[in-house]
């Protein structure tokens, strides 16, 4: 999480205004739901990788490794896609193996409908990846200002952000301060150890959420979190790459 | 110089606790001075700052601004915190943003005022603080000595005329330490008043001109600094002569 935030927060497409960067991303998730291709699955996550590496600066040993554990996932589920169990005998089968009275197959049409979600949900989720690696949270969470999402759910989630590094701090000086009594030298004390932090993380963060209040009070506090909009360059060639990106993929639409 | 912040008789016992945490605490605060309170741990020095903004309200005796008892409206605290600023030990419990810009950017807003006189105040309090450089990065990416002072600015933003500094200096570096010093005289070179509760004696002896020592929830004694710390009698009750 800290190595997504360093480089949502120091890539060179930081300064662009995140309702554009969002508006590219959610084009693509668009086009390869609505075109459904492999081609244009395939298509849109190498268009994905391409801008946030070259264009963004963002290594692609990050982008691939965010992109392989969600790609695990996906790879896990979609074999239950393709695989079928039954008791009888499969008609056509691209693959089957018998286990005593069971038949382990897989259907043509079932590995058609596995290659369709795999690829679909790769170029989705490398949208996702691009939109989260080019773009911090707070941006995000002040494009959802814009668009006037209810300020509750937006207050929330922009004090949860700061609060996981609050918290992250405080977890690491407690988990120093018992690792250095020797807490977790076995796996008993480990477990012990373990549940004290979580009890006392829980207090820690109930005594800070009180001072918090305070100091927001102090500072005129009334319910609602006000901040100013921060401000953005819109570039015109994310436009460009806009037009690019939904004709590469219709044409792949149109030939795969 | 006119009193501008007074306590009176301030009594106080936190929910819950048996001990009083204020018991006869009075102290007149007049404007354009640096004060130093001093006292020990648990001597009653933040919960006074806390009622100076109105965050919380005394059992018994009252806190008057500028010679009127403090109203305990939405109005009436917004007009208090406007004046009177609060800056906390741990910039981390004050700092609710992940954009520096942002949260200095609170304390105006919530003044009602315009997107560009907040700006402009933003900018102000940045390039007071030393901060104007980190607007646009991550809170949590700061060291301690800048979240400090971005803490400051949010309060500064609001241009208060007194500012209750809880303990703030503690745990800077020398040379931030030093900083966070030269922006408390250029609010006071400005009109403003600072009042600093700490355990810094050098600080109470050298930058502060007024002096106060709190023990067990009352003030026992507000002198000028040179007084205190010319007289061997007064000097003991800041703390251990030869202690660092």
């Amino acid at each position: 999480m800290r190595v997504i935030d360093r480089y949502a927060f120091g890539n060179a497409l930081r300064q662009i205004d995140p309702a554009q960067k969002g508006g590219l991303a959610l084009l693509a998730i668009i086009l390869c739901l609505a075109l459904d291709r492999p081609a244009v699955g395939i298509l849109a996550l190498i268009w994905m990788l391409a801008l946030t590496t070259w264009w963004a600066g963002v290594p692609i040993r990050v982008f691939s490794r965010v992109l392989l554990m969600e790609g695990l996932f996906l790879g896990l589920s979609v074999v239950g896609i393709a695989l079928s169990i039954g008791g009888e005998t499969p008609a056509t089968t691209v693959f089957a193996w018998r286990i005593g009275a069971l038949w382990l197959s897989v259907a043509p049409e079932s590995l058609t409908l596995a290659t369709h979600v795999l690829t679909r949900s790769l170029g989705c989720v490398a949208a996702l990846n691009f939109l989260i690696l080019t773009t911090p949270l707070i941006d995000l969470i002040d494009l959802m200002r814009r668009i006037r999402l209810p300020e509750g759910l937006i207050d929330v989630m922009a004090l949860t952000y700061r609060a996981i590094f609050v918290l992250l701090d405080s977890l690491e000086r407690m988990a120093t301060a018992q690792n250095a009594r020797l807490g977790y030298a076995t796996a008993r004390t480990a477990m012990r150890s373990a549940a004290l932090l979580a009890s006392q993380l829980f207090l820690d963060a109930y005594r800070r959420s009180q001072r918090a209040q305070i100091a927001l009070e102090s500072r005129g506090f009334d319910g609602a979190l006000r901040v100013l909009p921060l401000t953005y360059r819109r570039s015109p060639r994310v436009w460009q790459a806009s037009v690019a990106l939904t004709a590469s993929l219709m044409l792949a639409g149109m030939v795969g | 110089m006119s009193v501008v912040l007074e306590f009176d008789n301030l009594h106080y016992t936190f929910p819950g606790s048996d001990t009083p945490a204020l018991c006869g605490a009075s102290l007149r605060i007049e404007g354009g001075r640096r004060i130093a309170l001093l006292g020990r741990n648990g001597a009653g020095k933040s919960t006074l700052f806390l009622h100076g903004n109105g965050i919380l309200r005394p059992v018994a005796g009252q806190v008057r601004l500028n010679g009127m008892p403090l109203e305990y409206t939405r109005r009436g605290l917004l007009r208090v915190r406007r004046q009177v600023g609060l800056v906390f030990q741990n910039p981390d419990d004050q700092l609710f943003s992940a954009s520096v810009l942002q949260d200095i950017s609170f304390g105006p807003l919530n003044l009602g005022l315009s997107h560009d006189e907040v700006r402009r105040r933003v900018a102000e309090a940045a390039d007071l603080c030393g901060v104007s450089d980190l607007l646009d990065r991550p809170t949590h990416a700061l060291s301690g000595g800048q979240k400090t002072r971005v803490a400051l600015a949010g309060v500064l933003a609001m241009e208060p005329d007194i500012l209750l500094v809880d303990e703030a200096t503690s745990g800077l570096d020398p040379w931030m330490r030093q900083q966070v010093f030269s922006i408390f005289d250029r609010l006071v070179e400005r009109g403003a008043t600072v009042a600093l509760a700490t355990h810094d004696l050098d600080a109470a002896q050298h930058w502060a001109d007024t002096v106060v020592i709190m023990s067990e929830g009352r003030v026992i004694i507000a002198a000028p600094s040179a007084q205190i710390f010319g007289d061997p009698e007064l000097r003991a009750l800041a703390g251990p002569v030869g202690g660092r």
